[in-house]
């Protein structure tokens, strides 16, 4: 059995991606499984999916702590200590990432084959947007070495149709996956099958009467919200140009976030510590003086 | 109203045992008032309605103080209840049948966030069919919920277990909500005498209740936080069922304190004429007087009948249960109450915890009667003790569903004016 687990973050397309592979895999004759696992939905938050490809009936089910090959869909989460993409990959196993270059292995992870390509640039020129269904799917369609072309690219027209995508669109999805699917190399990937992954059992005690006071499901330590960044939520990020900036405060008003002050010479500054890239400042700006570039943070 | 003064030289030895002729409804008020509680979320169902009116009345009067307040349904009542038991305020409500399940997702949350508030049910049957009469489907589907539940047989019951639950409920150990539960019309406006505690006696017994991390201006907490992944919530789950566990003993504590102040001794499971019984009904609630009197009835024929009471569902007391039912030749259970495609609900109870016991009975057998408050006559109760002495060729596991042929002739006649064929079909 082959496990694929991908990382990405909410808007991505990262269920539609593990989705497209197992339609494809389906379509091969293969036994196929997919599923997401998210948590309160927001665009730009971490979602991780699966898709589990075997010729064996699949006895598992749930997150895949193991994979064989894992897609991380945005390269900013490489360094995000609660989606830990890299996290259980077994050794000898791939990894794909995209991002706009090359990069050696991080640490501790050399025994891992690491494949880069820049999809985002790629949707965002084809496409228009950047969302990268079908050609991660079909990155990862390729690596396993498994899945055909045209499986591929059937599997992204239907996924792609069931989402009530324009045909134009799906045709235009269907071009990067096949570009994709030819640009990137089927790596050799030997993996074993590993043992045991989680800790021992310890089953729950009893405590007895004697004990003294029951626990509470309560959390007393407040404002524990300002721990969790959102900064590397953006897939884009804003920029204020001070030339044009005038100090108007139209996007302070309207960042959802608060995440827009005014600086000692009443020009706008982001916190991009928790700024999510919504872009609601660059649309709202009535001086176009935000602009968009790519978020690009290669990994450290 | 009788009150029996016992006069003495001293004002202190003055205590008044007042007993008065209470319907299950305002012995149910009167636990309320007793307990002293803070605040009672409302909402108005036939056959509950009594005990809010009563409460209303008399805050009305100023002889009681509470804050009474009528929400716009039971799952608003149930929520204000919860969370306003979580600032401190001992938190007092009512409701039955429908009236629960409207608020029924509260339920839970109620117990995980330990809020030790006590809700008297008054049994009756759920719809459809409608009826205004009693079974036990609908306190017994909040079985699972994390609340205790207390059963009564009589009106005094009512108000004793009132009193307890309180106790057991805010303990520290507990920290879990209680449903009380009394049949709707047999006891809910049923009137018998029922011995009323002097305030003092209550205050003696029932400790005020301190919460743990209230609610509080500028000092703010989250109650039942949302976590993801499973572990944390296996935890807390674990850590409730821990609470119920400790339940029975901290019960058994509270009743034998509250023995010594009333001379009434509450125990989770009550035995009735065991001694030697090799025939023996369990079952719960009101009809438990009428089957007592079978019992009683069988005993004058020589027959070795005897009788189980549950009062205390959840914990459900199985050690205590095992003690009683254990060596007895054949056993019953009568469950006022049907999970449907499977049988009694308690019959699937008692046979678990009596799985392991080595000298279990022989027989057990599953008894269905009393659904909708279809009463139970002293033959049906015969025709179960006749049942359990030849078994032969029987099936155990399959109820026995009570029924009399002049019930069956009713029904044929009901669906002949239904112009369902029949009688006038």
């Amino acid at each position: 059995m082959l496990k694929i687990r991908f990382h990405g973050r909410g808007g991505q397309g990262v269920k539609t991606s593990s989705r497209i592979l197992g339609r494809a895999a389906f379509l091969d004759g293969f036994i196929a499984q997919d599923s997401p696992i998210y948590g309160a939905e927001r665009r730009g938050a971490p979602v991780v999916s699966f898709t589990r490809i075997s010729s064996t009936p699949i006895t598992e089910r749930g997150f895949i702590f193991d994979p064989d090959i894992v897609i991380v869909m945005d390269e900013t989460l490489l360094n995000d200590w609660l989606a830990r993409p890299l996290e259980g990959i077994k050794k000898g196993g791939a990894v794909f990432v995209n991002a706009l270059s090359e990069f050696p292995p991080p640490e501790g992870h050399d025994d891992k084959l690491f494949i880069t390509y820049d999809l985002t640039g790629r949707a965002l020129e084809i496409l228009g947007k950047p969302i990268i269904s079908s050609p991660a799917a079909a990155a990862a369609a390729k690596i396993t070495g498994l899945i055909t072309k045209s499986s591929i690219l059937e599997a992204t027209a239907e996924e792609l149709a069931e989402l009530d995508l324009k045909d134009e669109l799906v045709e235009k999805n269907i071009q990067l996956a096949a570009e994709v699917y030819d640009a990137i190399s089927t790596p050799v990937i030997n993996t074993q099958e590993s043992g045991s992954i989680t800790s021992e059992v310890s089953p729950l005690d009893y405590e007895p009467v004697s004990y003294e006071e029951v626990i509470h499901l309560d959390i007393v330590n407040l404002g524990n919200s300002a721990l969790r960044r959102t900064g590397n939520w953006r897939i884009f990020k804003p920029i204020v140009d001070p030339q044009k900036c005038t100090g108007c405060l139209v996007c302070v008003v309207y960042c959802p976030d608060s995440c827009i002050t005014l600086d000692e010479n009443n020009k706008a500054v982001i916190d991009y510590d928790n700024c999510k890239g919504c872009m609601i400042c660059l649309r709202e700006c009535p001086l176009r003086a935000i602009y968009s570039v790519r978020e690009v943070r290669v990994y450290a | 109203m009788r009150d029996i003064k016992v006069m003495a030289g001293n004002v202190a030895a003055v205590e008044m045992m007042r007993v008065e002729m209470l319907t299950g409804n305002v012995a149910a008020a009167w636990a309320a008032r007793l307990a002293d509680v803070d605040y009672i979320p409302a909402y108005p169902i036939t056959p509950q309605t009594e005990i809010i009116e009563t409460l209303a009345k008399w805050i009305g009067e100023g002889v009681m103080k509470a804050k009474l307040v009528q929400l716009e349904s039971e799952h608003s009542m149930l929520t204000a209840a919860g969370t306003a038991s979580l600032t401190g305020a001992r938190v007092f409500t009512a409701t039955s049948s429908q009236g629960l399940f409207y608020g029924f997702e509260m339920l839970y949350n109620i117990s995980g966030w330990r809020a030790p508030l006590v809700l008297v049910n008054v049994s009756r049957g759920v719809a459809a069919p409608v009826t205004l009469e009693p079974d036990h489907n609908d306190v017994l589907a909040a079985r699972d919920s994390g609340f205790l539940q207390f059963h009564a047989e009589t009106c005094q019951d009512v108000l004793d277990l009132i009193l307890l639950a309180y106790r057991v409920s805010e303990d520290r150990r507990v920290r879990l909500p209680s449903i009380v539960n009394m049949d709707g019309f047999y006891l809910s406006f049923t009137r018998e005498p029922v011995n009323l505690p002097s305030q003092e006696t209550v205050k003696d017994f029932l400790p005020p209740y301190t919460p743990t991390l209230p609610f509080r201006a500028s000092r703010p907490v989250v109650k039942g936080a949302s976590v993801l992944g499973g572990h944390i919530y296996t935890y807390f789950k674990h850590n409730i069922h821990e609470s119920m566990r400790r339940a029975v003993e901290v019960f058994d504590e509270a009743a034998r304190r509250y023995a010594e102040l009333t001379g009434r001794l509450h125990k989770p499971v009550e035995g009735f004429c065991l001694e030697d019984a090799e025939y023996v009904l369990v079952m719960s609630n009101s009809f438990t007087t009428m089957g007592k009197r079978a019992v009683l009835k069988l005993r004058e024929r020589g027959v070795p009948a005897g009788l189980v009471k549950i009062v205390m569902y959840r914990p459900f007391p199985s050690t205590q249960l095992v003690e009683l039912l254990k060596n007895r030749r054949a056993v019953a259970v009568l469950d006022q109450n049907i999970s449907l495609g499977m049988g009694g609900i308690i019959y699937q109870e008692v046979a678990g915890a009596l799985y392991h016991q080595r000298n279990r009975p022989e027989i057990l057998m599953s008894v269905i009667g009393g659904l909708g408050g279809k009463y139970i006559s002293p033959e049906e109760f015969e025709y179960i003790f006749n049942a359990l002495q030849h078994p032969e060729g029987r099936e155990p596991n399959t109820p026995l569903f009570l029924f009399r042929k002049d019930e069956l002739e009713s029904v044929k006649k009901a669906l002949g004016l239904a112009g369902l064929g029949g009688e006038m079909g």
